[in-house]
């Protein structure tokens, strides 16, 4: 619990300097719960998530850096390894593959990484998996697009 | 009266007839509910042995081969003669780094080799600046490395902070204390596979066909991933620490009598004539036991 506060508010402290340094990323401490954060990432250019802001949530264990960060995406995706319902992402690091090298930031890189190249053989999104493994490219790039617009874009007026 | 009749039929899925509620639980069944069954496989485990166990007699390793096969127990007849004991470690996929941490420690606490202590801080300076150079950010390891070098003073004696032994096997089993020092151990070793990648490549490539940064990333950092000779490789050589590993499985010897294997790994570069309280000999001071898939200490006699 100590070691988990002094590695967050040390995480804390990189954020808050390095602020310009990643301009898809801003990542934001709880006023009140260094173990709660939220990010605000930019869908990658080229993909059908560009032009879109996607909120994510992450719940930081006690045991951390040892064990990692839950994260889930708050604003709807529709991603082959990103739970339609839940917001819950299929993505190694975030399981087995964690380790402390890793950090809230670095995550969230490897997060718009993943946007940019969605596994399509371990979907948590079946329907958007099915698509792609079955070579519809333009189908799903139309439905993730569609929903980048719905739901990760500013409304306008 | 659900999980009773899943029994019953051993395990099988739920079968069609399901109706659409449970079918909505089941898609709840995520990733998270997985780690959270491997959390428990764990701490079932943990029930079984600490992370570092108690002295044995070498005897009690031939027990758990009662029925098995005769060259192992053969083995062991003569393992009994070169040791004296063994300390089990828990099979959670750090057990090197464990081994390795109780072993290094305990022989610091036994020896007070103090010029050991002063060469190894040398070596963890210059890890720490590999990490450094290779782009790691400090807060990412240096807690990693502060508790390290925390017990190391620790273990010396005749100061405030000084700890005896059972406290040394106390902080040892002490999840908080452990993998840190576990995860320290990781970092150096990836920090010098990366350092030297072209003398690792080829062994990577053998082994899994994958970039060396890639290895250090899925099988080196992350915690309860299992140690080969690559990361016994490169931690001996960043400490500059020799391990000596027993080789205990079927293999036979082709002169008939029955010998038990064992590799030296002897650090590249490392200037051993402070390395041990026995420097009358280059023997290593650190002894493991390897049994295919698992690491123990041993005690020479």
């Amino acid at each position: 619990m100590q070691a988990s506060r002094a590695r967050l508010f040390k995480e804390y402290k990189e954020v808050q300097r390095e602020k310009t340094a990643d301009p898809d990323i801003q990542l934001v401490c709880d006023d009140s719960n260094i173990f709660k954060w939220t990010a605000l990432i930019k869908g990658p250019s080229e993909t059908p998530y560009e032009g879109g802001v996607f909120q994510l949530a992450f719940a930081v264990p006690e045991q951390y850096p040892l064990q990692p960060p839950q994260v889930r995406f708050l604003t709807k995706i529709f991603h082959p390894n990103v739970h339609f319902k839940t917001g819950e992402i299929c993505l190694d690091i975030l399981k087995n593959a964690w380790s402390p090298a890793w950090t809230l930031q670095s995550v969230c890189r490897a997060i718009i990484a993943l946007m940019a190249h969605p596994e399509p053989d371990s979907p948590l999104n079946c329907d958007s998996g099915n698509l792609l493994r079955s070579g519809d490219v333009r189908g799903f790039q139309s439905m993730a697009k569609m929903y980048t617009r719905l739901a990760a874009m500013p409304k306008k007026g | 009266m659900q999980n009773e009749r899943q029994t019953q039929e051993d395990g099988q899925k739920e079968s069609v007839a399901s109706p659409t509620p449970e079918f909505e639980e089941w898609t709840n069944f995520v990733d998270d509910d997985i780690m959270q069954q491997q959390a428990a496989v764990q701490s079932e485990e943990a029930k079984k042995i600490p992370f570092v166990g108690d002295k044995e007699p070498i005897s009690s390793l031939a027990a758990e081969y009662e029925s098995g096969s005769p060259i192992l127990l053969e083995k062991i007849k003569v393992l009994d003669g070169q040791y004296s004991a063994i300390r089990r470690t828990r099979g959670d996929g750090n057990c090197f780094f464990r081994s390795f941490m109780f072993s290094y420690l305990e022989h610091i606490l036994e020896c007070q080799d103090q010029a050991e202590v002063e060469r190894i801080k040398v070596n963890v300076e210059g890890c720490m600046k590999t990490l450094q150079k290779l782009g790691y950010a400090d807060l990412t390891f240096e807690d990693f490395f502060a508790l390290f070098l925390e017990q190391l003073e620790c273990v010396i004696q005749g100061k405030e902070t000084s700890i005896s032994h059972a406290e040394l096997v106390l902080r040892c089993r002490d999840q908080s204390i452990s993998d840190y020092v576990v995860m320290f151990f990781r970092f150096v070793t990836a920090g010098e596979i990366q350092k030297r990648s072209e003398f690792f490549e080829p062994f990577i490539l053998g082994l899994t066909n994958s970039t060396v940064e890639q290895f250090c990333k899925s099988s080196v950092e992350p915690m309860g991933e299992e140690s080969d000779h690559i990361h016994i490789t490169a931690l001996s050589d960043a400490l500059g620490i020799p391990i000596r590993v027993m080789y205990l499985d079927r293999s036979s010897c082709d002169n008939g009598g029955v010998s038990v294997n064992h590799h030296d790994f002897l650090p590249v570069a490392g200037d051993l004539t402070h390395a041990s309280c026995k420097s009358e000999t280059n023997d290593p001071f650190i002894t493991l036991l390897y049994r295919p898939g698992h690491y123990d200490i041993l005690y020479p006699k």
